[in-house]
């Protein structure tokens, strides 16, 4: 039962991967990360890793979350040392975007209203009834 | 099958109850709704934003009523249930406290203001000093004049209209539903010899968010930007509307600009005004007097004008929006100086323009004239031949015209306007010779007791609109004089001026309409089929309101029809003929305006005998030239803008302590942890807890 509900949370996150190649889908929606050969793991950590700096922090997250085990809990592998670089690499990379993410939502959400034309331009959606 | 049917016809049933049976829902029970309230709105020009506003959710507080001054001090500082919804009486509606409840707004969440029926002695929300930076005085023209340095024209104003309160400010009518709020007050809030009420509380919940803020250039800007958003949503909309104005000689409305050999002399009055509250102006004295009085005088010109036609040409304007830094003239004048008027400044001969005239202070009105252009030989002669022109004309009226005994810039006036941009000779009739008279300018109280306009009881509605009442004898002769002033000074037949007289019982009856209710024969008859529906048994709104660039106010289609009927002629054209005249010969779209109005009902029939009337009347934009322009923050036009909202409603309700809801909602949170944790429980011990329940289960089979 424990199993079974990993096994759908996992399916979930590999759907992102359906946008880009049309192939894995079959596999990968049918999978279990346990059960797929070290090679690919690597291949599939690389292209997430990859994918990231097409500023998509989102993937470098789902690729920590993903390969976290695999990378530092699992027994030692030959692909996995390189799995745990493209992690750690991943982890730094996300990080640095919620460093950058998160000052600038402060900055602009503290002084939006005094930038007043600036602000309103910057904004998608203006709040209502207030500076 | 059988299963399914039954199915079908369960939901039938629970949807044939849920449409049909009224239940009273848990919102019924807790809330009740007070009806006929006014708030107060947001309004914001190029720098400031005035009026009140709600948070989004609305402001719920404890209701105290106010008795005193001193009573301030329970909901400001001493009260222990803030914050408070402060419900007061007009006569506590004063500067000095709602300022005091400004200052200390995080322990006021809203004022509600009971306005008796019965009119005060004296009360002006607006400032003491009306459109002050947009007149003609300043330090460039008239330094020693500017900002009511000589003459306050509005001394009881206290200028609560310009504050920006943070807070929901309601008015509500005296009346059933003041009383139950009242009572709720004094079951369960009042205060007994200092001590605290106890729980539950009566409080009170108001709701009017404003969706504009800060001043117009930010909310124009925001209605621009919106668009781009994925909810587009305006938040704010200029004031303006049309102005109303109809020449003795009509003009070709295609043939724009300067006319060579061409002098008018425009006769103007102002149509809106404004109140603390939103929508509920009347502005008796502040315009209509004023405004009656020229529709009355361009009647009493119609005959005379066409018998001998004077040498110069009179154009009759009527003016919207002059309350909100005089948007209607200036946009006359950005018209007239830019050829898109049908006549241009330099052909304005003079100007007469009639200000507040009913409330007559002894047997002088007086003519006001602006000192700073008359120190111009030249203006100076004509603004005397006009005096002239006028003081001649009280020929059998029982009042006298003068000019102020001492130097004084003009009252504030469409006049300032075309100073600014000219200086052109004129004269400003008003019943005041230094401040005003009207002790309720611009106030929900400058209405028809404000005028004494009032009506021998016995009489029905029939009879009161034909009843010639005092005021309408006295706004009659002044109507007279402007007719035979106006005649004169455009080069008419001096032998032809006594023959000159207003109507008293068409003023009488333009007050009753203006003042008592518009649904009354008289309108009916003058108007057309489709404002006929929009008469109501109320005074119409004097407030300009949003601009719309089709749909005039009521106020200004009323007058607009008045003064067709009052200076056009009725024509023979049929109903589709008086929407298409131009296929007729002799008839002009471009002269004239051709208005189909309902006429009136002939004794011993029941229906109206409706006919076209053909007028020089027409509708000129009254939208400030900031808002064509883009100069949101123009310091020389009207920048004025209303700010949008969703709703506006009052409730009252009982409130229990904080302590007690606290209590309640950790009594349900509790209750939701502990069943998750009885769940989880029982379904991991699943197997033990049902085990013996399900073998009898398999062994009945």
């Amino acid at each position: 039962m424990h199993i079974q509900s990993n096994f759908t949370d996992c399916r979930s996150l590999c759907n992102l991967t359906t946008f880009t190649n049309t192939k894995w889908t079959y596999q990968e929606t049918n999978m279990n990360l346990e059960r797929l050969p070290n090679d690919e793991k690597l291949s599939l950590c690389r292209k997430y890793y990859l994918g990231g700096f097409a500023f998509l922090p989102f993937l470098w997250l789902v690729n920590v979350v993903w390969f976290f085990k695999e990378a530092f809990f699992k027994p030692a592998y030959t692909e996995q040392l390189q799995i745990k670089t493209y992690v750690k690499r991943s982890g730094l990379g996300l990080l640095l975007w919620v460093a950058v993410l998160t000052t600038w939502i402060t900055i602009f959400q503290h002084f939006r209203a005094e930038w007043g034309e600036v602000g309103d331009y910057l904004s998608f959606t203006i709040p209502l009834g207030i500076p | 099958m059988g299963l399914e049917s039954s199915k079908w016809i369960i939901m039938f049933l629970v949807c044939w109850l849920y449409k049909n049976v009224n239940s009273s829902s848990v919102a019924q029970k807790i809330y009740v709704e007070v009806n006929d309230t006014v708030p107060c709105v947001r309004l914001l020009n190029a720098t400031h934003q005035i009026g009140c506003q709600s948070s989004i959710s609305g402001d719920t507080g404890v209701i105290h009523v106010l008795e005193s001054e001193d009573d301030l001090e329970w909901p400001l500082s001493k009260g222990p249930n803030p914050p408070y919804v402060v419900l007061l009486e007009l006569s506590l509606f004063t500067r000095s406290i709602m300022m005091k409840m400004k200052e200390s707004s995080s322990r006021v969440a809203g004022v509600t203001v009971v306005v008796p029926n019965a009119n005060p002695a004296e009360f002006s929300p607006h400032t003491t000093c009306p459109n002050d930076n947009t007149g003609v005085y300043s330090d460039t023209y008239g330094p020693d004049y500017a900002h009511c340095n000589q003459t306050v024209w509005n001394p009881l104003g206290n200028g609560l209209s310009y504050e920006d309160f943070d807070f929901p400010v309601f008015s509500l009518k005296e009346d059933n539903g003041t009383e139950v709020i009242k009572q709720c007050y004094f079951d369960h809030n009042r205060v007994v010899n200092g001590s605290a009420p106890q729980y539950p509380l009566c409080a009170m919940q108001l709701f009017s968010h404003m969706h504009a803020v800060t001043d117009t250039a930010t909310c124009m800007r925001r209605n621009e930007v919106g668009t781009f958003s994925l909810n587009p949503e305006m938040v704010c909309d200029a004031l303006g509307d049309f102005n109303v104005w109809a020449s003795i000689r009509p003009y070709n409305s295609s043939d724009l600009g300067h006319k060579d050999n061409e002098s008018v002399v425009i006769a103007a009055a102002r149509l809106d005004s404004r109140a603390f509250f939103w929508d509920v102006s009347t502005g008796a004295e502040g315009s209509i007097s004023g405004f009656v009085t020229l529709l009355a005088a361009a009647q009493a010109l119609r005959q005379v004008t066409e018998e001998a036609p004077p040498t110069h040409n009179i154009l009759f304007a009527f003016f919207q929006g002059e309350a909100f830094d005089y948007i209607g003239s200036s946009r006359m004048v950005y018209d007239m100086e830019n050829g898109k008027f049908v006549i241009n400044l330099d052909n304005v001969h003079s100007i007469l323009e009639v200000g507040q005239v009913a409330l007559r202070n002894g047997t002088d009105l007086y003519l006001h004239s602006d000192p700073v252009s008359r120190m111009n030989n030249s203006i100076n002669d004509k603004v005397k031949r006009l005096v002239i022109n006028l003081q001649s004309s009280t020929k059998g009226v029982n009042f006298s015209l003068v000019e102020p005994r001492f130097s004084q810039p003009l009252p504030p006036s469409s006049l300032q306007r075309f100073l600014r941009a000219q200086r052109i000779p004129g004269i400003v009739l008003a019943d005041h010779e230094t401040s005003f008279n009207n002790k309720r300018y611009e106030s929900y109280y400058d209405n028809a007791n404000n005028l004494n306009l009032t009506y021998p009881s016995n009489l029905t509605t029939e009879e009161q609109l034909v009843f010639v009442t005092d005021t309408a004898k006295a706004l009659a002769e002044v109507a007279t004089v402007v007719a035979r002033a106006l005649y004169k000074q455009a080069g008419g037949n001096e032998s032809q001026v006594d023959n000159i007289t207003a109507d008293p019982k068409t003023v009488t009856q333009m007050l009753y309409g203006f003042l008592v209710q518009t649904n009354n024969s008289w309108f009916q008859a003058r108007v057309s089929p489709e404002l006929k529906n929009q008469l109501k048994s109320s005074p119409p709104e004097f407030y300009v309101g949003v601009a719309s660039s089709s749909k005039p106010k009521t106020l200004t289609h009323l007058v607009q029809y008045l003064l067709a009927n009052l200076t056009g002629a009725a024509t023979n054209l049929s109903q589709s003929q008086c929407q298409k005249p131009d296929e007729l010969p002799g008839e002009s779209k471009q002269m004239y305006s051709y208005l189909w109005v309902q006429g009136m009902i002939p004794p011993n029939s029941t229906e109206a005998e409706s006919f076209c009337v053909r007028a020089s009347v027409q509708l000129s934009p009254a939208m400030s030239p900031a808002f064509d322009l883009g100069e949101y923050n123009s310091k020389i036009y009207s920048t004025w803008t209303e700010s949008r909202w969703k709703f506006i409603k009052a409730r009252i309700f009982l409130v229990a302590s904080r302590d007690l809801e606290m209590l309640t909602l950790g009594v349900g949170v509790a209750v939701l942890f502990t069943s998750l944790l009885m769940t989880y429980f029982i379904s991991t011990k699943a197997d033990v807890l049902f085990s013996s329940a399900r073998e009898p289960a398999s062994a009945a089979y």
